[in-house]
């Protein structure tokens, strides 16, 4: 009985370093935050309460709720494009007939993109698609597609939906690898089953693959909302700034929260859009969950 | 087992407490130079020009004092100061920062006070521009920076296309081609009209800031002279004025070493037939004028090529700076001495100014008495003409007390404001109520009004 209550001890040491580090880095930058958000600190200086003033500015801040609406169109795109084409291998390199080889490769070379940095990925193709002298302008006069070379990132019909599919060119190789990761985990017996019983690949997709991924689903769709509604870096450079240009199509939340506590001095605002945001993926993601649960019912 | 699993517990719950008291001194990922002169001081300066390196090996050389320099990239400058000097670090002893930045920095109390004995800042106040001293001063007045160099704007010319347009190539005769918005719009159509483009880009009255504040007595003024900037910079960008280059772009060089091709908006530059047509109809043609700081010299001197010496500086419409570093002491340093003479080393004194003009081939100090004794010097690239007594008036011209620190983002916002009319996408109406909008979510404590 005594070995037994000092080994338990000799855990709770082992785990020490880890809560050590989670209760400074995590907890009480979460719990700071929230303070913050009460006052007007301005990222130096004493702070101020101001009640529930930064999260009143906030309701009735229509370039949050723009910066808003920007982040989910551009999400949306992305998303869109990442799930499809990383489902659409999936079903390629997964299909028992076709049997293709060299999954590792593949796997390795669709991942690669997600290894670059946004800098490089956002020079690269600021230079490719530049108004005047971009080489995707060019290839597309070339081929006869267009007439006059088109404005992609100074536009705001088009800049967002360049900055999507960037998006879900960078991050299609991990949504790529996990739902392969869900694939391979099914019991081969069901597709063997259903190919004896003559099912075609549509009914094997639907009553087989997507049931049996939908935790796998359910993962990819919670972290890429809350990695999609906290997007920052890729528009933040490619639009040169916090202000999203043109006209702050690009400007997401998390850039419009940077502009505050970054640029303005205007922390304990920037806090409270943080805390608005943070409820906003939150209710968003319990009913992504309770949709997903409610099917499954 | 038992102790050995003891032992590992111990050893892991004791190496993390090591990393969180470790230094983290050498984890800095900017790039560093330190001279190892073996001095028993050392002094540690943060910057984010490089040009502190070149003063630091010299300080060293000179005093026998170790000058650690950290140059920092300047999108990280301002954070990683922040951080290091809210967290109370006593190095850097000696912090540098760009006007922009200075009011937050002397709000956060980072600068010590250069008034206060020892220092006694102020006996030296008539030895630096008056602008440059003012803007080392926070909002009471106390000095805390100094810089070593004056930026002020000038109109940068081409003498040989004034020649041939107006028959004179006098700065003073060609300032007044500058002096306010409706005459460089019509300078603009007078040299298309004789075959030449005004600028080849938009943007090049950006340095030029204008006589009026953004913010005047807690109010937004968005003055006529600012609505005028706007109506040039769309017509200049509409009526095919300039060669539509970027600034900082390789056209924007291209155009400083002699022929473009004449572009309009519409051109497509990667139609070769329409492109032929372009070129059959209207030719290539040379830029006139470049809007540009005091080192701007430097910008010309290395990419004007076959336009070498062909070169005069006038006049804008009204005052303006650009950048400049600005150094002072950080108000922990344990070494504020040392960091004291390190800052008067650089900024106030005669011998390190000259040196500095050499060094740099040609940067603009702001130490008065070093601008006097070079004022007689003639620029073979400029004509001959005495840059040094220019840039002094210009710098005397320049009104600080226009400067608030709400500049950068109204300035960015009516940047948009201008761009989104400029290429059709608002009506000049809708643009700046838009841009109104932005700066009340802003600084709701900014009045607007509309």
């Amino acid at each position: 009985m005594g070995k037994k209550k000092d080994y338990n001890r000799m855990g709770y040491l082992f785990v020490l370093p880890f809560v050590i580090v989670f209760l400074i880095f995590s907890v009480y930058p979460v719990l700071r935050t929230l303070y913050l958000s009460f006052t007007d600190y301005k990222g130096y200086g004493t702070e101020n309460f101001v009640g529930m003033a930064n999260y009143i500015r906030v309701i009735n801040d229509k370039f949050f709720w723009q910066a808003l609406w920007n982040t989910i169109k551009i999400w949306s795109v992305n998303i869109v494009l990442q799930i499809g084409l990383a489902f659409i291998l999936t079903l390629i390199f997964s299909d028992i007939k076709y049997r293709f080889r060299g999954l590792s490769v593949f796997r390795a070379i669709f991942y690669l993109p997600n290894l670059i940095a946004a800098t490089s990925v956002s020079f690269l193709f600021k230079t490719l698609l530049d108004w005047r002298f971009g080489t995707f302008n060019q290839m597309l006069m070339e081929a006869g597609l267009i007439d006059m070379p088109i404005n992609w990132l100074g536009a705001t019909t088009t800049a967002p939906i360049v900055i999507a599919v960037i998006g879900a060119w960078m991050w299609f190789g991990n949504s790529f690898i996990v739902l392969m990761a869900g694939v391979q985990g099914i019991s081969t017996e069901y597709f063997e089953a259903a190919a004896i019983d003559g099912a075609g690949r549509w009914a094997v997709f639907k009553n087989i693959t997507i049931p049996l991924l939908k935790p796998i689903l359910i993962y990819i769709s919670i972290t890429s909302l809350i990695g999609g509604l906290q997007m920052f870096d890729l528009p933040f450079l490619m639009s040169g700034g916090v202000d999203g240009a043109p006209s702050g199509s690009l400007q997401t939340v998390v850039m419009y929260l940077y502009k505050f506590g970054f640029v303005t001095n205007q922390v304990g605002y920037a806090a409270a859009i943080a805390y608005v945001l943070f409820l906003i993926i939150l209710v968003i993601s319990i009913l992504q969950l309770k949709v997903f649960n409610k099917k499954e019912d | 087992m038992k102790q050995f699993k003891k032992l590992m517990a111990v050893l892991l719950v004791g190496s993390l407490a090591l990393v969180g008291c470790g230094s983290s001194g050498s984890s800095d990922s900017s790039s560093s130079s330190s001279d190892s002169s073996g001095s028993a001081d050392k002094i540690v300066v943060w910057t984010l020009a490089q040009d502190l390196e070149q003063f630091g090996k010299k300080f060293s050389e000179d005093t026998g004092i170790d000058v650690e320099t950290v140059v920092i990239a300047p999108a990280d400058y301002l954070t990683k100061v922040q951080s290091a000097l809210l967290g109370g670090a006593t190095e850097p002893d000696v912090i540098v920062a760009e006007p922009q930045m200075l009011a937050t920095m002397y709000d956060a109390g980072f600068f010590e006070d250069l008034n206060q004995e020892p220092y006694n800042a102020q006996q030296y106040s008539d030895l630096i521009v008056d602008y440059v001293w003012e803007v080392g001063q926070d909002d009471d007045g106390i000095q805390r920076a100094i810089s070593y160099q004056i930026t002020p704007a000038g109109m940068f010319y081409r003498r040989d296309i004034a020649m041939d347009v107006y028959g004179t190539d006098d700065p003073e005769f060609i300032s007044t081609l500058f002096k306010d918005y409706p005459t460089i719009y019509n300078t603009a159509i007078e040299l298309r009209d004789a075959g030449y483009r005004i600028f080849a880009s938009d943007g090049e009255m950006g340095v030029f800031a204008g006589d009026d504040a953004w913010v005047v007595d807690g109010v937004l003024n968005l003055s006529q002279a600012r609505i005028d900037y706007m109506d040039l910079a769309v017509a200049l960008y509409q009526d095919d004025l300039t060669a539509y280059a970027s600034q900082w772009s390789a056209p924007w060089y291209q155009a400083m070493k002699g022929e473009v091709p004449i572009l309009t908006a519409e051109t497509n530059v990667w139609d070769s037939d329409a492109v032929a047509e372009t070129a059959a109809n209207s030719g290539t043609t040379e830029i006139f004028a470049f809007g540009l700081p005091s080192w701007g010299v430097l910008t010309l001197r290395d990419n004007t090529d076959e336009t070498f010496g062909l070169w005069g500086v006038a006049e804008g419409p009204s005052s303006g700076f650009a950048g400049g570093s600005f150094i002072g002491i950080n108000s922990n340093s344990k070494k504020k001495d040392t960091a004291w003479e390190f800052v008067k080393y650089c900024t106030l004194d005669a011998d390190v100014m000259e040196w500095w003009i050499d060094i740099s081939k040609g940067d603009t100090v702001a130490h008065i008495p070093t601008l006097e004794k070079y004022s007689d010097v003639e620029n073979e690239n400029f004509g001959g003409q005495q840059l040094y007594q220019f840039w002094l008036e210009q710098a005397q011209e320049i009104d600080y007390s226009v400067v608030t620190q709400y500049d950068t983002a109204i300035g960015n916002a009516w940047g948009d404001a201008i761009n989104s009319v400029k290429i059709g996408e608002k009506t000049k109406e809708d643009a700046i109520n838009y841009f109104y909008d932005v700066v009340a979510s802003t600084y709701p404590q900014i009045q607007i009004n509309r």
